[in-house]
């Protein structure tokens, strides 16, 4: 059984005539120990999605299942709470900067019925040594440590109560590419020693390849793709997956890729086109595309497309 | 002779004895694209401002020329900055922040005409429409009446880039024009620049930290850091035969497999020695002075002692 099971969630702001939809229906499961790649351009949903899951907010359908047991409304319970954590974009602003590192870490573990403060203090030690910071760190502040630091120290927070599942937001997209590297390689060394699964939400494809098992690709609040990792790198069937990965830049000299780019802009959520939301700027857009809603069909054992053209082909 | 020549700049806080830009070299040719490359805080922002004569209060150019076409850009006899914007232009980060949110932008990109081109109001009006449409940017007489903030991430870097060539420059600058921007629009933004250097003669300094966008877009490449140039040399020897350590550092965070737990560091600009000594795995005695940019292969520079240490057991 799956760890985590989204089916059908949905996430609208505002209300009346003003209505954004911002996550239009996505189902999503995560297995115990794996790690998701969510990604997407900026606006397609992903970080709300990710703000669903972890009950930051309140989806406005649809349900989420963890460990085969719907949290219909329960996401706010403690015990759900210990099970999924978050790591932000940001982590000097996550950070409280008036706490010393050593309370921030405790603090998730004083919000819970447990432990006594011997066991806290061994714990922030051992989380502190997880993510290869040593006990000098203790007392100091946020603003004593680098980005790279900060980010280590909110990546150990969230493993104070021992989640089973981490929603890491852009974790690395404020930090430098050498120090990036670093946090991946700690995060995946942690994942080995802990089995947590991880929702790595990025618009940075070059690194959801370095630690994604599978990927789930966001166009305007819907998944349009999923695959492993590699089937999603190597074999792309979405025709905005394959621009997506056409547009990343290659660092290969040798064997430079025909970019395929793309017409025109996103439109907006707030006023989506009828039928298939890639249609202004889709390659192989037909007239079906222009009325109907495609869904999720499956074309492989751990592949999914959301395209009349690649599920049903091109009517000629 | 180079359309845009560095020489020996050196820049630094008043009053302090650190220079946050030390003896930076380099040269761009006309229709040449030329990568700076570093990561935060290595001072290629800064460079780009001395250029521009933007440097900040506090701090100062203390040595160093800047020559375009081959005359000095600061007037020795005062000490001031004479440029306009006929000769370089420059195109910032956050689009958004750089224009002006409570002008149109058409009305944004006239008045650069006005000033810099001393055209009529009516003159002006009409070339702002005819550069917003050469950008890409459909239905341009309508966008020229709107708001920066009633445009899209992308539209607002194309009404800057728009801007800056409405002035005819022979020198583009561009800081990280897409670091703010979703690929598939740095996508786009990449080939509108290409474009406009071939059709235009011009030369760019594209300053940005992702080597995937210098492989894409560069002639030639300068790594920075810590204010210092490290490398230098066409696009093939850096990718290829990368040789300083800092170099070699920067494209294994990329894509080799790094160990998590080595700290990372800021670049220490109190440093005498090499700027990157600190930090350099193969870093020796020799280390704690300056490094002088030797060319290790035709029109390839680097600034480490270790290549006069290979020379001579090459030799020998």
């Amino acid at each position: 059984m799956a760890l985590l099971e989204v089916r059908e969630v949905r996430k609208t702001f505002g209300h009346g005539g003003a209505e954004v939809p911002a996550v239009r229906g996505v189902n999503l499961e995560i297995d115990h120990g794996e790690t998701l790649g969510l990604v997407g351009e900026s606006g397609c949903g992903k970080t709300t999605l990710g703000r669903v899951i972890v009950g930051l907010e309140e989806a406005t359908a649809g349900e989420i299942a963890f460990d085969g047991e719907v949290l219909d409304g329960k996401l706010s319970r403690p015990e759900y709470r210990r099970l999924v954590q978050m790591v932000f974009q940001h982590p000097a602003q996550s950070l409280n900067r008036r706490m010393r590192i050593a309370t921030t870490l405790a603090e998730p573990l004083r919000l819970l019925p447990t432990a006594t403060s011997s066991e806290v203090a061994a714990k922030v030690n051992e989380a502190l040594r997880l993510v290869g910071l040593g006990p000098d760190y203790l007392g100091r502040k946020p603003r004593q440590l680098s980005g790279g630091q900060q980010q280590r120290v909110a990546i150990a927070r969230a493993l104070m109560p021992n989640p089973e599942l981490v929603v890491l937001d852009e974790p690395t997209s404020s930090l430098d590419q050498s120090v990036r590297g670093r946090i991946i390689a700690l995060l995946r060394s942690i994942q080995r020693d802990r089995n947590v699964a991880y929702l790595f939400i990025s618009h940075d494809l070059s690194t959801v390849r370095r630690i994604a098992d599978r990927v789930a690709v966001m166009y305007l609040g819907r998944v349009v793709e999923t695959a492993t990792c590699q089937e999603i790198f190597e074999n792309p069937q979405h025709p905005y997956t394959q621009a997506l990965l056409s547009a990343v830049p290659s660092l290969d000299l040798d064997n430079r890729r025909e970019r395929i780019i793309l017409e025109g802009e996103t439109p907006s959520p707030a006023t989506l086109p009828v039928g298939c939301s890639f249609q202004n700027r889709c390659p192989l857009v037909h007239d079906r595309c222009r009325r109907e809603q495609p869904s999720l069909v499956a074309i492989g054992d751990t592949h999914s497309v959301e395209c009349f053209a690649v599920t049903d082909g091109t009517p000629s | 002779m180079s359309l845009l020549e560095v020489n020996g700049l050196t820049v630094g806080i008043e009053r302090s004895p650190e220079a946050l830009l030390r003896d930076v070299d380099f040269t761009v040719e006309a229709g040449e694209v030329m990568g700076l490359v570093g990561e935060s805080g290595s001072g290629k922002t800064m460079a780009s401002l001395a250029i521009m004569g933007l440097l900040p209060v506090g701090i100062e150019q203390r040595e160093g020329t800047i020559r375009l076409g081959g005359q000095n850009l600061v007037d020795d006899s005062t000490g001031t900055v004479k440029r306009t914007a006929s000769e370089m232009t420059m195109i910032f980060q956050d689009p958004r922040s750089a224009l002006n949110p409570t002008m149109r932008v058409g009305h944004q990109i006239g008045r650069v005409l006005q000033i810099n081109r001393k055209m009529k109001r009516g003159e002006a009006r009409t070339l702002a429409v005819e550069m917003l449409s050469r950008v890409g940017i459909a239905g341009a007489a309508q966008v020229a009446r709107a708001y920066p903030h009633q445009l899209s991430g992308g539209m607002c870097q194309r009404v800057m880039i728009g801007m800056a060539l409405a002035c005819k420059p022979q020198i583009l600058i561009a800081d990280e024009p897409t670091t703010a921007l979703d690929v598939t629009i740095q996508a786009q933004i990449f080939d509108l620049i290409n474009d406009l250097v071939d059709e235009t003669g011009c030369g760019v300094l594209f300053i940005t930290h992702d080597l995937g966008a210098v492989a894409e877009m560069c002639d030639r490449v300068t790594v920075l850091y810590g204010g210092q140039v490290m490398e230098a040399g066409g696009l093939r020897d850096i990718f290829t035969r990368p040789r300083h350590p800092y170099t070699r550092f920067l494209f294994d965070a990329v894509d080799r497999e790094v160990d998590p737990n080595v700290s990372e560091k800021d670049a220490n600009f109190a440093l005498k020695g090499c700027r990157f000594g600190h930090r350099c795995p193969q870093a020796f005695a020799a280390c704690s002075e300056i490094p002088p940019l030797t060319e290790v292969e035709p029109g390839h520079f680097s600034a480490c002692f270790l290549h006069e240490m290979e020379a001579r057991v090459g030799s020998a």
